[in-house]
């Protein structure tokens, strides 16, 4: 399991590297990489995977650290079984529909931004043009609906930001293939930013429905100089689901077993 | 001019479980047989980043591919994109290959211009995964171009495809 920093709100070693705003608390600002624990630009911290056309050697993409199991209630991980042995061709991304939380910040193919101010901080996301408006020492509205991407209010406990979401549908998966959840899904997240590179990020996912008790997951978040959001309009030419449709008809063609 | 096509086809056609004989489908100018060990990378590959689409329902990772030819058609749209190869077959024969890749914002960002970096005309060499249905097409990873210069086309393998191993504990029968 790669070596994550032990995280302590309020913990001043190191602080000096943290940069800060101008209410003293660490600044989130800036465009971002979840799912990786390399250093650098985004040219330079995802090259070197893939396949090596003269060797086939294949590298991966994103470093990540082994991962506790999804607790889920036996009757639910089979079903996130039969997910992950049909291939994902379930992936609600392939209809385009908006990547819930976490998965949103934690699938690393596309940048993030953060905007901060001390009442507001704002996540963009590259993929599918998602956003979060985390409103700081706000309680959730009265009238919530079930949304995809959820409610999120936050608070900063020392130098972490801890993100508090609910208001969930169940359309989203959260980290992996088949990973659902009910409408009961409540998401604690913490960001620590521990330098000039990196925010240790921590999740904890509760849903009584699905699992036997709170799923953590701790990866980290890097920054990305240079890099931009760009548009990523996801229903341009998505032929996917047309070719899915062909391959459903004999899922031997790609089940796992 | 007749372009010295090169086509490679590497199939590790056994399954991992009775382990991976690379062996070559077709002509070969130089042959590069992929190691045995490449096939456990591959799976390795498996656990990185999750994508937008499944990889693992339409490509098979154990079905590696190297395409050299003639690129014929570029479609720079979301979510992703393809552009078309003229490759030259066991036969001889052309046969035009659809290889799948990022969408343009990670083109944009990995290096790619659009109507500049890969053209209708040029010759190159791409990596790849075949379809698991078998046809001519594939989800590409790196492209060389004639000047030697390299560049991803495409995510790596098992990109989206529940990585290596489920979420959960499997339930044992």
């Amino acid at each position: 399991m790669a070596a994550l920093p032990l995280i302590v709100a309020g913990q001043s070693s190191g602080a000096a590297r943290v940069p800060r705003a101008a209410d003293g608390k660490p600044d989130l600002t800036g465009v971002w990489q979840g799912g990786s624990n390399r250093i650098g630009t985004w040219e330079e911290a995802n090259a070197g995977g893939g396949t090596n056309a003269t060797t086939g050697q294949v590298t991966p993409f994103a470093v990540r650290g082994a991962q506790e199991k999804a607790p889920y209630q036996p009757w639910a991980a089979q079903k996130v079984l039969e997910s992950f042995n049909r291939r994902g061709i379930d992936d609600p991304m392939a209809r385009c529909l908006s990547p819930g939380v976490p998965r949103t910040t934690t699938m690393g193919l596309f940048p993030m931004q953060i905007l901060q101010t001390p009442k507001t901080i704002v996540m963009l996301f590259e993929v599918f043009h998602v956003f979060r408006v985390i409103q700081i020492d706000a309680k959730h509205p009265d009238d919530l609906e079930a949304s995809f991407m959820g409610d999120s209010v936050g608070h900063w406990e020392g130098d972490t930001l801890v993100v508090d979401a609910i208001g969930f549908n169940d359309k989203t998966w959260l980290a992996g293939t088949g990973t659902f959840h009910s409408e009961k899904l409540h998401v604690i997240e913490k960001f620590t930013r521990m330098d000039e590179n990196t925010i240790a990020y921590e999740v904890t996912m509760e849903d009584p429905e699905v699992l036997t008790k709170p799923w953590v997951q701790r990866s980290t978040i890097m920054l990305r100089p240079g890099t931009r959001l760009r548009e990523y309009e996801c229903v341009e030419n998505n032929t996917d689901l047309d070719r899915y449709e062909k391959l459903l008809k004999d899922e031997k063609v790609f089940r796992r077993n | 001019m007749v372009y010295e096509t090169v086509y490679k086809f590497n199939r590790l056609h056994t399954g991992l479980t009775r382990g991976a004989i690379p062996f070559m489908l077709s002509r070969m100018t130089r042959a590069r047989n992929l190691p045995f060990a490449s096939a456990v990378l591959l799976l390795a590959a498996g656990a990185s980043a999750s994508a937008h689409h499944s990889f693992g329902a339409e490509y098979d990772a154990n079905k590696p591919i190297i395409l050299t030819g003639t690129v014929t058609k570029v479609e720079w749209t979301n979510p992703h994109s393809f552009f078309y190869l003229d490759v030259k077959d066991a036969a001889g024969k052309i046969v035009n290959w659809k290889l799948e890749g990022f969408p343009p914002n990670v083109l944009y960002r990995t290096g790619w211009k659009k109507d500049v970096t890969i053209r209708q005309g040029d010759e190159v060499t791409v990596t790849g995964w075949h379809a698991r249905d078998g046809g001519d097409w594939g989800h590409s990873r790196e492209v060389t171009f004639k000047d030697g210069k390299k560049l991803f086309f495409g995510p790596p393998a098992g990109t989206g495809d529940g990585g290596a191993a489920p979420s959960v504990a499997v339930p044992s029968k």
